[in-house]
């Protein structure tokens, strides 16, 4: 038998978390429900935070922040490129539901990858702040995915707004495809950043063509995967090609 | 005939806006159980031994059936029509598909028919899948089916076969030689309503069965083919379909909650999950078509021969009536005095396939238009140009020698081109569907036109014979 | 939990993480939105949410708790039909109808929040998590267009 808690503030969420043991977090559901509706995942413990005030967007030390809550709706005019990734996102009725925390959480699905805000956070070097086991902690995005989400309730995001930013991807052309590759770069002073997300489980930085510039070496960074969307062979040809468009599109800008 | 020509409202129209109208799982029957299926893992093994004691012993667990609770397990649904059964209902000796079904539960909920699914005992042995027509009947393979690789009823033959004229000769009169080899694949009829009916027992004895299929009378016959009741025990409700496209005559669901139903002696309902729905439920069929056409340098379309295979899955279901109608249209809307077609239904370990709009000839139009393009291209001659010098005429005949009366293969192909800018030669653009006559004649093309004035559906005389 | 559908409030007794579909389907008979795939990927779920179009095959009840719920039941009746019912009628937007109670309330909640005429962009991409398989989507966009 499941137990449901609903929370009613930020506070409650937090403690009845507690460590995430046997936590199920609910947060837009567009995930999860799919999972419970058939039978594949049972929750021991489901903790719905859709009710937790943990949404919205504020200004903090000029950095936005972002409450985990937040729905991709509520973001598709946020700070470049994580606008475009949350606009591109499925349709509006998902993107009403659908929160940022889930997103940047999501495992890969078994046909194909999600988390399609993760690239466009490790391009913003974003930061996340989660509570879990040992309490709460702020980390690069880049090591919060690294370490795993599973254990940590995401609270917030927070990010200074770059001074140039531009994404490219390879997409289906229908509502329901998730983005097969995506490639966000930004640029803050001389600092490049570029991130890809399909090209793996989770999105990643590319270090390579960060500190080369050079499209191509994308591939040092990923190893490309095969999957219902695509092949691995596509993906290894189609990416430096993303990479060269997004990298023009940010000297443009 | 005021309706004719007059645009009127769709008597559904007012309850589908409203949300009134009532698909299957709309009804409400107080007791119903939900039913789920055990399918098999495997594309191909053998069924060594299956327990469903610890199924029944479920709590909320009504009914479970396998295949020795089916009067008549195996029948075919174009038993009438000559086709031999071959599936049974319910698995029993071997499984040839992932996701056959061989047991299904009928219990409280759908967690817990699920639960008692997941509980029976099964253990298989499983062979090696036979997953590629082109390879299936290669000598020395062990085939799963009890008639070989290949549907072996066609009369006296194992393949659909048309024959007219002398095809050798065509061949070795012919300026060149066209060939080409199409693959189209399988489409999922994907309905946004899945497979799903409910069976009512009545105190009466009689079963009420709310169904979604496409065939009412039909699916009431299959029914009562493995019951083996007569026919007025049985009352169908339905004719309201959430898109069938042709994916719902094949009766998927109905015999087997009505056997659930009169073993629990209470309502059973299943309706297909949508992966059950996406990866079990029948498709229309992949083929290979090989074409081969012995042309003139001037256009003319003296012979053609054509191999089909036709992926019929794991059973026979309705493939050969889809290869026989594929026969009937291998020419396409064009006239082809020398023929030779040869069309097989090939058993592999994939989802039996099914009758899909159009059922066996979109997939010979599609070879037939892309390989008279290639025709075209190969001779240097304009596509549609090919197209109006070949295409039926009055009195023209068909491969299996039916009587064109009214073919509109030149109307059309002036129109389309028309629509699309297309500029064609003054003689083409003049051209009519009228019975061939003077340049539109060549010898070759008279032993094949059905005598003048005469109404035949069919004129055996043409170019009777052929090899 | 309660919820309010179609202006009737209702006791639920259904689990919490019942999606609202089931509830809706099973509990209460409201039997319009329909379980086309159970997994957000179709629309013919969608009902609307305090005004907002949602799949209700994704939304675990406990979290709509004492929600006001809009399905197709509670548009208009058959002889006093919505301006969108009326135009999805007359410009023969339904075929089988199963997709159709999805993609009227979608588009009652397109109108709701658009003033005036809309664009067929506008409703094609409001409208893009819908799938219907026999239509073709064109009488559907010109029925939401005309509304």
């Amino acid at each position: 038998m499941t137990e449901v808690i609903v929370a009613a503030s930020r506070e409650e969420a937090v403690d009845a978390f507690g460590d995430g043991e046997g936590v199920t977090v609910v947060a837009g559901g567009t995930i999860v429900m799919p999972e419970i509706t058939h039978g594949r995942l049972a929750p021991k413990r489901a903790l719905l935070i859709g009710r937790a005030g943990l949404a919205g967007v504020r200004s903090e030390n000029g950095r936005t922040v972002i409450g985990a809550g937040t729905t991709l709706a509520d973001l598709e005019d946020a700070v470049e490129p994580l606008g475009t990734c949350a606009r591109r996102v499925a349709d509006l009725e998902i993107r009403g539901q659908a929160t940022l925390g889930g997103n940047l959480c999501a495992p890969p699905g078994p046909e194909g990858p999600r988390g399609d805000l993760q690239a466009a956070l490790l391009a913003l070097d974003a930061e996340v702040r989660s509570t879990g086991a040992g309490g709460e902690r702020t980390e690069p995005v880049a090591d919060f995915l690294a370490s795993g989400p599973e254990g940590r309730l995401v609270l917030d995001v927070s990010f200074a707004e770059p001074d140039a930013a531009a994404t490219a991807s390879v997409r289906r052309p229908h509502a329901h495809a998730y983005t097969v590759m995506r490639v966000c770069a930004a640029r803050t002073g001389v600092e490049l950043r570029v991130a890809v997300s399909g090209a793996g489980p989770q999105a990643v930085r590319s270090r390579a063509v960060e500190q080369s510039g050079d499209a191509d070496r994308v591939l040092d960074d990923v190893s490309p995967h095969d999957d219902a969307l695509a092949s691995a062979w596509y993906r290894s040809k189609v990416l430096p090609v993303l990479v060269r468009r997004a990298l023009d599109d940010l000297e443009n800008r | 005939m005021k309706a004719v020509g007059a645009r009127l409202p769709r008597y559904d129209g007012v309850a589908h806006v409203t949300g009134r109208t009532q698909y299957v799982d709309d009804v409400r029957i107080h007791g119903t159980l939900w039913c789920k299926a055990l399918r098999s893992p495997h594309h191909s093994a053998l069924i060594r031994s299956i327990d469903t004691s610890k199924a029944e012993a479920l709590p909320g667990v009504h009914a479970v059936v396998t295949a020795n609770d089916v009067p008549h397990n195996v029948y075919g649904h174009l038993e009438g029509l000559g086709v031999p059964a071959d599936e049974p209902l319910l698995a029993e000796i071997d499984v040839r598909w992932k996701g056959q079904p061989i047991a299904a539960v009928a219990a409280e909920s759908e967690e817990a028919a699920q639960a008692a699914v997941d509980a029976i005992e099964i253990v298989f042995e499983e062979r090696e899948p036979i997953l590629d027509i082109r390879a299936a009947a290669d000598p020395g393979v062990d085939h799963f089916h009890q008639w070989g690789a290949v549907y072996p009823h066609f009369g006296p033959h194992n393949h659909r076969r048309v024959r007219k004229g002398d095809i050798d000769q065509a061949f070795d009169e012919a300026d060149l030689i066209v060939e080409g080899v199409y693959r189209p694949q399988a489409i999922e009829h994907c309905p946004m309503e899945t497979q799903v009916s409910l069976a009512v027992p009545e105190p009466s004895g009689r079963l009420v069965i709310y169904s979604c299929t496409q065939a009412m009378y039909f699916s009431m016959g299959v029914v009562a083919a493995h019951l083996e009741w007569p026919l007025n025990k049985l009352k169908f409700i339905g004719g309201t379909v959430g898109g069938g496209f042709g994916g719902k005559v094949d009766t998927a669901t109905e015999t087997i909650v009505s056997l659930l139903a009169l073993k629990a002696r209470r309502p059973v309902k299943w309706r297909y999950t949508r992966e059950e729905e996406m990866l079990t439920s029948s498709t229309r069929a992949p083929w290979h078509i090989e074409i081969q056409d012995a042309v003139t340098n001037d256009g003319w379309i003296l012979g053609r021969r054509t191999l089909t295979l036709h992926d019929a899955g794991g059973y026979a279901r309705f493939s050969p009536y889809g290869v026989t109608k594929h026969a009937f249209h291998h020419t396409g809307a064009y006239t082809i005095p020398n023929l030779r077609f040869d069309g097989f239904v090939v058993f592999t370990n994939r989802v039996p396939t099914t009758a899909m709009r159009g059922f066996g000839v979109t997939s010979v139009s599609l070879a037939v238009e892309l390989h008279m393009s290639r025709v075209a291209e190969q001779l240097g001659i304009d596509p549609l140009e090919l197209r109006l010098k070949n295409a039926n005429r009055v009195g023209d005949t068909t491969g299996n020698r039916v009587v064109m009366h009214d073919p509109s293969t030149v109307p059309v192909v002036l129109a389309a081109a028309d629509a699309a800018g297309i500029e064609l030669g003054a003689d083409y653009r003049a051209m009519t569907p009228e019975r061939r006559n003077g340049d539109l004649l060549p010898e070759h093309l008279v032993g094949q036109q059905a005598p003048d004035g005469e109404h035949l559906a069919t004129y055996r005389g043409a170019t009777n014979g052929g090899r | 939990m309660r919820l309010t559908v179609n202006g009737v409030e209702h006791d639920v007794a259904s689990p919490p993480l019942a999606t609202l579909l089931h509830v809706l389907r099973e509990e209460l008979v409201v039997t319009s939105p329909k379980a086309g795939c159970q997994q957000g990927g179709c629309g013919a779920c969608t009902v609307l949410v305090d005004g907002e179009p949602r799949r209700a095959c994704l939304t675990a009840v406990a979290a709509v708790d004492g929600a006001e719920v809009t399905t197709v039941e509670g548009l208009g009746e058959p002889d006093a039909l919505s301006p969108v019912q009326t135009a999805f009628h007359e410009h023969y937007a339904a075929q089988c109808g199963f997709c159709t109670s999805g993609f009227v309330m979608a588009a009652e909640a397109l109108r709701t929040r658009s003033n005036g005429d809309l664009e067929r962009e506008e409703i094609i991409e409001a409208l893009s998590g819908h799938l219907c398989r026999c239509t073709g989507y064109v009488k559907i966009v010109d029925a939401v267009a005309a509304s």
